[in-house]
């Protein structure tokens, strides 16, 4: 007989782009995946990493039954059995170090969407303020940037731009679909301008590519505002009308010349100067995006609120080819913040990195670090993670691992054996993105989506099912009321009109709202002042810097003989999402290790060729791994890049968990000083 | 009939075409195996997608001696029967482009067959430089690259770049 063939759309979440899937069944089995034609985002087209999810799916390693460390190694335990053990000893904890020593870690490796929230629910619910998650080291410094100077991050509207500006952006790694719209407006006749100390996927396509040095993107953006200025290309209705601290920018910029710009960046005066008058000429269709490569630096928001700030003097803010704000889509709130606050109990990290847990009630995940190992502020002794590897992600793998290790009680949910799992006490199966029916409101278009339930496996728990039947043995069962995930999805989805029946008939997604640019007119911005701050009183407020201040780099402000070359880390490669997907035996045929990065002229002066490996020292630690020897403008001399989430060769040995920047605490990740010797 | 029409100003040598195809021919990610080859100069930042053009007067399939090569009446794609081919690699030889490569593993000549008229290159193709069209939208898609250029032209000073 021949199978019982079937296709089922919904969402592909390898990466974070969430693009259109058509999941090709045969007897209930999942054997391909292809791009789903009607979704707006990307049209049918898919990188190779969506494919790839069928063999996550199936793979022979995924964790499909409870495991329990024992004296005698990993014992299969019964899913019951394991919440009622992981209940107990929680109920335990809480008794004696009080519901703050309890966290919860939320992860990428399952791909959420609106599911985080559970997280964070139950984190209230436990009466434990701390949630924590990736994103203190990924989006949110970039959400600050925007958000300190425009009220919001807006979206680019690339396609419609006559000018995009990429800075520490690699799109057709990242967000592989974002490449078609920029391709898009480049036949329309759009410049491209990329920022970048590396020759990108993207800067190939680049009509400028500005190779600054890691971390002084800033001394750059402050000088395009000088250029601006005094050319007159400000949109001065705008500028008078809608922005704060206009008069300060220009007087705090004139020191940003672009021969000073070209000491501080490496990237010519000439270049500054062509890059001035494409995003004029352009204006105000004038496109940035910021990618993570801004992110890890100790100057890092500063650095992003002077690029915020050209949206403004350009007039390119909420407008069609600039960059625009999205509609959020009104679900019901899943967290307690309002209901059950928790900041008195001190948030980690929200002492010191107020914005942070202020602006996204994120708690600092390496402040949580040194509560484990140093009881400061106060003791942080059982962490449940969902989906997160902080053993390879968070920056000094060997101090993350000696603290995960020391905690009372550590439960990992995930796929598999990660380094974080691999230490923890229990270890708890989890539903990949395929097996969970979630809601999706994508970020760039107003479509939400919610995504199907395509196969299961038995015993294997979904998100909010896994919440739901712990906080029930906690005595917390209250606040998890719904039968299962689907009750909650139409719970949340009540304010919006929206029925999840719409949802599933149209797996390509519903427009919740249409597309407006000029919002702002109405409203005014999402400030204090409702306007534009190029000066912020919130931030003087609290003891920082009212502009946008550029801070040149450590390694360039004071450097040291002993560390004489500069690492990045992080550079995304097509196949790989952090610490996924070294398991999928075709990428590894593709790309099968990690490598040093590095520019022929330091190649020649150390004596080394292409494949040798050599060890990279920083002040924190040393890994050795083989050179790639690169083309001479495909990264800066001086400068190195090593791809983050190998698990032998880890770069995060290497990278700082004691130096921040003093906005985001994001880590200092790719501005960090090295030495190479030869082996 | 469609062709896969490239578009060399919108690639970025992301290499996704590569891995999908060799995917399809040998369920690896090597992309020897690949029939749609993409070439990449650092120095010059050139990405150059090359793959087979289907020509109507296609010189590999007049040239095989064991009559291999045969075009398909539906998607016009000009195909190697692998249980003909003799392997003596006229084709390869024959091809103008380069676009008829060898599979020692198999001893027989590999090209593009268009995936029966759903090429996994395309589909997989995330910049968009890439598309299976008719031969005159090509031509108004290469019409539509030359001009962008010189729209650019007047938003760049040249010779400052």
């Amino acid at each position: 007989m021949p199978p019982e063939t079937e296709i089922q759309q919904t969402l592909c979440r390898m990466c974070d782009d969430r693009c259109g899937i058509d999941v090709h069944l045969e007897d209930g089995r999942i054997v391909d995946i292809l791009g789903n034609k009607a979704h707006l985002w990307n049209r049918g087209r898919l990188c190779v990493k969506a494919r790839a999810a069928v063999d996550m799916v199936y793979h022979a390693d995924r964790i499909l039954t409870p495991l329990k460390r024992t004296d005698e190694g990993w014992q299969q335990i019964p899913l019951e059995q394991a919440l009622d053990e992981i209940a107990a000893r929680l109920a335990a904890i809480r008794e004696e170090r009080g519901a703050r020593s309890i966290g919860v870690w939320k992860g990428e490796a399952i791909g959420f969407g609106q599911q985080e929230n559970i997280a964070r629910r139950f984190a209230h619910a436990v009466g434990s303020p701390n949630y924590l998650s990736n994103d203190s080291m990924c989006y949110a410094a970039r959400y600050f940037g925007f958000k300190l100077v425009a009220g919001a991050w807006p979206v680019p509207d690339l396609e419609n731009a006559g000018c995009i500006v990429l800075w520490g952006a690699n799109p057709p790694y990242a967000h592989p679909n974002m490449t078609q719209y920029i391709t898009a407006a480049r036949r329309k006749g759009a410049t491209l301008v990329v920022v970048d100390p590396r020759l990108s996927a993207i800067a190939r396509r680049a009509d400028i590519h500005a190779a600054v040095r890691p971390g002084t993107d800033g001394a750059l953006a402050w000088g395009l505002i000088h250029q601006l200025v005094t050319a007159g290309a400000c949109d001065a209705d705008f500028v008078e009308h809608h922005t704060v601290g206009f008069a300060k920018v220009v007087d705090y910029a004139k020191a940003f010349t672009a021969e000073a710009v070209q000491a501080e960046t490496g990237v010519p005066a000439a270049a500054v100067r062509a890059i001035a008058r494409a995003m004029q000429s352009a204006a105000p269709r004038v496109a940035a995006y910021v990618g993570n490569g801004l992110e890890h630096h100790e100057n890092g928001v500063n650095n992003i609120r002077a690029i915020a700030m050209l949206d403004g003097l350009l007039g390119a803010l909420d407008r069609a080819g600039g960059t625009f704000f999205k509609a959020e889509l009104p679900l019901r709130d899943l967290t307690l913040y309002e209901d059950v606050p928790l900041k008195h109990l001190g948030p980690l990290g929200a002492g010191r990195f107020p914005v942070l847990y202020d602006l996204r009630r994120e708690c600092h995940t390496m402040t949580a670090i040194e509560a484990i190992l140093q009881d400061d502020p106060y003791p942080l002794r059982a962490l449940i993670v969902t989906g997160a590897n902080p053993a390879s992600t968070n920056p000094n793998s060997t101090r993350v691992l000696e603290a995960l290790k020391s905690l009372d009680l550590l439960v990992v949910r995930d796929l598999f054996m990660s380094e974080t799992a691999a230490v923890a006490d229990y270890v708890l199966p989890a539903a990949s993105f395929l097996e969970r029916t979630e809601l999706h409101a994508h970020a760039k278009h107003q479509i939400v989506s919610v995504t199907r339930k395509v196969v299961s496996w038995p015993g294997v728990q979904g998100e909010y099912e896994f919440w739901h039947d712990l906080a029930a043995r906690l005595g917390i069962g209250d606040y998890f009321p719904w039968e299962d995930e689907t009750a909650l999805n139409r719970w949340l989805l009540e304010p919006t009109g929206l029925t999840l029946e719409e949802l599933e008939a149209h797996p390509e997604g519903v427009e919740y709202s249409p597309s407006l640019p000029g919002r702002w007119k109405d409203t005014g911005f999402d400030t204090p002042s409702g306007k534009v701050e190029f000066a912020s009183q919130y931030l003087k407020d609290l003891g920082y810097d009212e502009l946008p201040v550029y801070q040149s780099p450590a390694y360039r402000r004071e450097p040291d003989a002993a560390y004489p070359f500069v690492l990045i880390t992080g550079a995304r490669k097509l196949l790989y999402l952090h610490s996924r997907f070294r398991n999928i035996p075709r990428f590894l045929t593709a790309i099968p290790g990690p490598e040093v990065e590095m520019h022929p002229d330091d190649s020649e002066a150390l004596g080394v060729a292409d494949g040798d490996t050599v060890r990279v020292t920083s002040r924190i630690g040393s890994l050795e791994l083989p050179v790639k020897v690169m083309a001479p403008n495909e990264i800066l001399p001086g400068s190195l890049q090593i791809t983050h989430g190998w698990r032998d060769a880890n770069v995060n040995l290497i990278t700082h968990d004691d130096r921040f920047d003093p906005i985001s605490g994001f880590p200092l990740m790719k501005s960090v000083e090295v030495r190479v010797e030869r082996m | 009939m469609r062709i896969v029409a490239v578009d060399p100003d919108s690639c970025v040598a992301c290499r996704n075409c590569e891995y999908a195809c060799a995917f399809r021919q040998s369920g690896d990610f090597d992309r020897r195996a690949s029939h749609i080859r993409v070439n990449f100069y650092a120095e010059e930042r050139a990405c150059v997608p090359l793959t087979c053009m289907h020509c109507d007067d296609a010189w590999c399939l007049e040239v095989c001696p064991a009559a291999a090569i045969s075009r398909d009446p539906e998607t016009g794609a000009v195909q190697i029967d692998a249980a003909r081919c003799a392997g003596c690699k006229m084709c390869l030889l024959a091809c103008p482009f380069g676009n008829v490569h060898f599979d020692r593993t198999q001893g027989v000549s590999g090209k593009c067959d268009l995936c029966g008229g759903d090429p996994m290159c395309v589909r997989s193709c995330i910049s968009g430089a890439l598309r299976y069209i008719e031969a005159d939208e090509a031509v108004d898609l290469r019409r539509e690259v030359l001009d962008a250029s010189l729209r650019r032209l007047l938003h760049l000073d040249k010779g400052e770049k």
